[in-house]
């Protein structure tokens, strides 16, 4: 394949992707310069390996490499943020809290009706590999099977991220203050 | 409400579950206040998100910046293609599994090595390559590692055997950064990476998610080899590997 057609490719795989990959990039990273320079690189890596991509699911190849891209910034430019499956094994074996509450629902109302500044604090302090799962999910839309290839996990262990990621979210947001 | 119960429920609402558990949970989300309480909040959740959150766009500079890559260039950018057909086999094994992960959830959150080592390699042959360095020299791939890593990997040259070597990575599984190879054989990737012993997982899976998995241990180290090739051809590898001389 010329570099014309890798060009047409790029421009028809990768390009439509942009805002979505920008969106990824913002909550991994967690501001907006950075998620810049790592969409620019990502689109760079794409461009490269435009012959790898074989048809099919565009956004998800794209978001697979705007993913690994934006951990690689991390790693490089904060390595302390990362959080390591180790870590991440020990989050998961906290219990969560079983609210057996049954009857009133006052959460509810309260998850409702919060801010997007709220919201954003809540879901900016999940550790790092739920709050993707969640992002890709409820952000931008993506079925389990798209996190699960572009996370590069099972999708037992998307269910389970997810789960958690949402109960933490509603843990943080159902409490009045 | 027990942990599957919460995976149940956010697959159904997500609409993931399969038709057999959407009756069985839509029947107890009747009888069960605590679990359809859950159901609203999450619910609420994802309401909020939706209309809350701001929709991200790229900026009309980032968007030039990218545009620029895809309008011709006075250099070239030369990458040789091939790796086409294995990201394919990556998504072809992920549509076979999804619907038997889905009824048959675990406990979950617990990932064996054997797991950890099948992410990594899926994730590479995901990457634009499967190797940070690349070389068929063995020995421009050992002192790659050198300065990486407290110990360079074993690297033996097996294309006299079928199984030329393409280069090699870091992977991280658990906090320990370790040394992967990437072997060939024909179309198809082998991963093969060295542990320390003391990672060795108790059980030792043959396939997980459609790739094989070869394990056998030297000294202070386990090798493990990762691909989706068939397991006699794997067990070659390893031979072969195991049989062969190493760059001093």
């Amino acid at each position: 394949m010329d570099r014309g057609d890798n060009r047409t490719r790029f421009a028809n795989v990768v390009i439509p992707h942009l805002d979505d990959a920008y969106g990824l990039a913002r909550w991994v990273t967690g501001n907006r310069a950075d998620a810049e320079d790592v969409v620019q690189e990502a689109c760079l890596r794409a461009f490269r390996g435009i012959d790898g991509f074989s048809g099919g699911n565009g956004r998800a190849w794209v978001l697979t490499i705007v993913r690994n891209t934006a951990y690689d910034w991390l790693r490089k430019n904060r390595s302390a943020t990362v959080i390591h499956v180790d870590d991440l094994e020990a989050i998961e074996r906290m219990q969560l809290a079983d609210d057996a509450a049954a009857g009133d629902n006052p959460e509810a109302a309260l998850i409702a009706r919060a801010d997007e500044a709220k919201l954003e604090a809540a879901i900016a302090s999940l550790p790092a590999l739920f709050r993707e799962t969640l992002v890709l999910r409820d952000v931008q839309g993506l079925d389990y099977r798209e996190i699960a290839t572009i996370t590069g996990v099972p999708i037992g262990t998307v269910m389970s991220r997810l789960a958690r990621a949402r109960r933490r979210v509603i843990e943080t947001l159902g409490v009045e203050k | 409400m027990t942990e599957n119960d919460r995976l149940l429920l956010n697959a159904y609402i997500d609409g993931e579950l399969d038709p057999a558990h959407v009756l069985e949970l839509e029947r107890r989300l009747a009888e069960d206040r605590a679990l359809a309480n859950e159901r609203a909040r999450i619910e609420a959740l994802r309401g909020a998100m939706r209309e809350r959150l701001p929709r991200e766009t790229a900026s009309p500079a980032l968007r030039r910046r990218v545009a620029a890559l895809a309008r011709p260039q006075p250099f070239a950018v030369n990458w040789r293609g091939g790796w086409a057909s294995m990201a394919a086999s990556v998504v072809a094994a992920f549509a076979a599994g999804s619907i038997a992960t889905l009824v048959a959830i675990g406990p979950g959150g617990r990932e064996p090595v054997a797991e950890l080592l099948v992410a990594s390699h899926m994730r590479a042959l995901m990457a634009s390559q499967p190797v940070e360095v690349t070389s068929s020299d063995r020995h421009t791939v050992k002192p790659w590692f050198n300065g990486k890593l407290p110990e360079s990997p074993r690297v033996v040259d097996l294309t006299a055997q079928g199984f030329p070597l393409v280069g090699g990575r870091i992977d991280v599984i658990g906090l320990t950064p370790v040394p992967t190879l990437v072997y060939r054989a024909r179309l198809h990737v082998i991963s093969l990476t060295a542990l320390p012993l003391s990672s060795r997982a108790s059980a030792s899976p043959h396939a997980i998610e459609g790739y094989n998995i070869v394990e056998w241990t030297d000294g202070p180290l386990a090798y493990w080899a990762v691909s989706d090739l068939a397991v006699p051809e794997l067990e070659n590898f390893a031979k072969a590997f195991r049989a062969g001389e190493a760059v001093p």
